[in-house]
């Protein structure tokens, strides 16, 4: 397969990892905003969320980190 | 099958069940797959029928797709707890073990999490949890903490696996797209080498806590009620011992089958099962003096709901699968495992099937007793599994080994990068190490 479809499809991959997690951020946030409304438990909510949110965006920071490392640490002949 | 240079690889057993697979690989995933559609027409049968088709009713709501629920994810704690563990305590002989372990956590991760799913009659209605989901509700939390935890592991999983499959894409295997998008262009740099490093620190640290947390929230779908037998403060870390001590079993009959299976006897050597046979044997222990100390406080509470579900365990309808789930815990493999004539690997493959079928009893002995004898006055529940429940246990088993053979046919199963450094830098790191903390001989000679 070209190169260059296999760099589209990792930086693909590296956006839809981003927009999953940044999606189950907001469902959790929904929920959140749901429980306020109902006085559902909030404490529960926020403990939860605050636990959970920060975890899903520390994966994406850490696949996102190792990706452009990766590129950018390649030898120099072969970035041309 | 089409692949790679014929240049010999100094660890080419490790890569000879992806270069050349051999038949009895494809007669194995014919046979699976066979099994995997039956379960697939039988659940379409649930589906159609609704849950009638089971041996769940009222009271006894909850039956295998649960029991089998907890069961998997426990497994699960298998790979990447343990696996974090040895690698943040620098355990040398880690190695070989890893991969294989963080694996089975990926796989049983992905079964286990759909089984609350097979559980609903309608799972169309997973739908309304996104829509209208109440974080008031431990079920919710456990989507949200499994979900964290399978990804921390998929990607815990596949960081360390990016210089083989690096090799991989060197060596011209097929297909070479798959490694070549893997890669991400990894040469082996310097700096490349201290990317994946930091990477993996920081992996190793977020995912104890997450693994923890896991297998305690699913304790509290329990403990949160007040069902009698369940609502227990001590649930959560008796869940995650459990969970611990399960996933030792799970990780040491696939090192003993693929030892077999693939000749990796130069790799997988006695101390390597010695060592976890050792971590088996205190996680039977610890397990049961939680077991004891659970039961002894419901006892002495004397509470009579309570005691109806106790005595239901230990001399009602449920005393043979309580008193195997001890036996098969604690006695067998304490005695396999505590004399080091019986502690070779066949005698450790039994004793770890032995905890694996008891560790699944502790499930089923959990789940379904509280719910035959509830509090309100209803009569004794009966739970009779019925065969689409069986087969989707048969089917979630096979899934399993099938996923399990089709990760080893495109990866290798032991970290061929890990053990290479190993080779080259063991040694003087252990050295180093030990230099630093003994203490400084004393200069006797040059005081004198």
């Amino acid at each position: 397969m070209n190169k260059k479809i296999i760099e589209g499809l990792q930086i693909l991959s590296i956006s839809l990892i981003w927009l999953l997690f940044t999606g189950i951020a907001v469902w959790i946030v929904t929920l959140i905003r749901e429980s306020l409304k109902l006085h559902d438990a909030p404490d529960a909510s926020v403990g939860i969320s605050i636990v959970a949110i920060p975890v899903f965006f520390l994966l994406a920071s850490v696949l996102t980190y190792v990706f452009v490392g990766l590129r950018k640490g390649r030898k120099e002949h072969t970035e041309r | 099958m089409e692949y790679a240079s014929a240049e010999p690889h100094p660890e080419a057993a490790l890569l000879r069940p992806i270069e050349n697979p051999g038949k009895s690989f494809y007669y194995i995933v014919g046979i699976l797959l066979v099994i995997i559609l039956y379960t697939g027409f039988v659940y379409f049968r649930q589906l159609l029928y609704g849950l009638g088709v089971t041996g769940m009713a009222q009271p006894v709501t909850w039956g295998f797709y649960i029991i089998n629920f907890v069961f998997f994810i426990g497994i699960s704690h298998a790979g990447t707890l343990i696996s974090a563990i040895l690698r943040l305590s620098k355990a040398e002989w880690r190695r070989p073990i890893t991969r294989m372990a963080e694996v089975i956590t990926a796989i049983v991760l992905a079964i286990g999490g759909l089984h609350p799913i097979i559980d609903l009659g309608r799972p169309d209605r997973m739908m309304h949890l996104f829509y209208n989901g109440r974080l008031q509700s431990p079920l919710l939390w456990d989507v949200t903490s499994i979900t964290a935890y399978f990804t921390a592991s998929t990607v815990y999983l596949y960081i360390p696996m990016i210089p083989d499959i690096a090799i991989l894409r060197d060596r011209g295997v097929q297909p070479r797209w798959l490694y070549e998008f893997l890669s991400w262009g990894w040469q082996g740099t310097e700096k490349q080498h201290k990317v994946l490093d930091r990477a993996m620190n920081i992996l190793m640290v977020v995912v104890i806590p997450i693994a923890v947390s896991v297998h305690t929230i699913i304790s509290y779908i329990f403990a949160m009620t007040v069902q009698p037998g369940w609502h227990s403060t001590i649930f959560g870390p008796y869940f995650v011992v459990g969970a611990i001590f399960s996933g030792i079993a799970a990780i040491l009959v696939l090192m003993i089958v693929f030892r077999k299976v693939f000749r990796l006897e130069g790799y997988l050597k006695h101390i390597h099962f010695n060592y976890l046979s050792i971590l088996l044997l205190i996680m039977s222990l610890i397990w049961f003096y939680f077991t004891f100390s659970e039961y002894l406080t419901g006892y002495y509470g004397h509470e009579p709901n309570e005691m109806r579900v106790f005595w239901y365990k230990f001399a009602g309808d449920f005393a043979p699968f309580f008193w195997a789930m001890i036996i098969c815990n604690f006695f067998l493999p304490v005695a396999l495992l505590c004399n080091s004539r019986t502690r070779t690997i066949p005698g450790i493959l039994i004793a770890s099937i032995s905890v694996m079928i008891g560790m699944w009893l502790e499930r089923l002995i959990i789940v379904v007793p509280s719910l035959a004898n509830p509090r309100l006055p209803y009569p004794t529940g009966i739970y009779i599994p019925s065969h689409t429940e069986w087969m989707l246990f048969l089917g979630g088993v096979s899934v399993f080994v099938l996923g399990y053979m089709v990760f080893a046919r495109f990866f290798p199963v032991i970290s061929i990068w890990e053990i290479q450094e190993g080779r080259h830098e063991s040694a003087k790191a252990v050295n180093e190490r030990i230099r630093s903390y003994m203490p400084d001989p004393e200069p006797t000679s040059a005081a004198e």
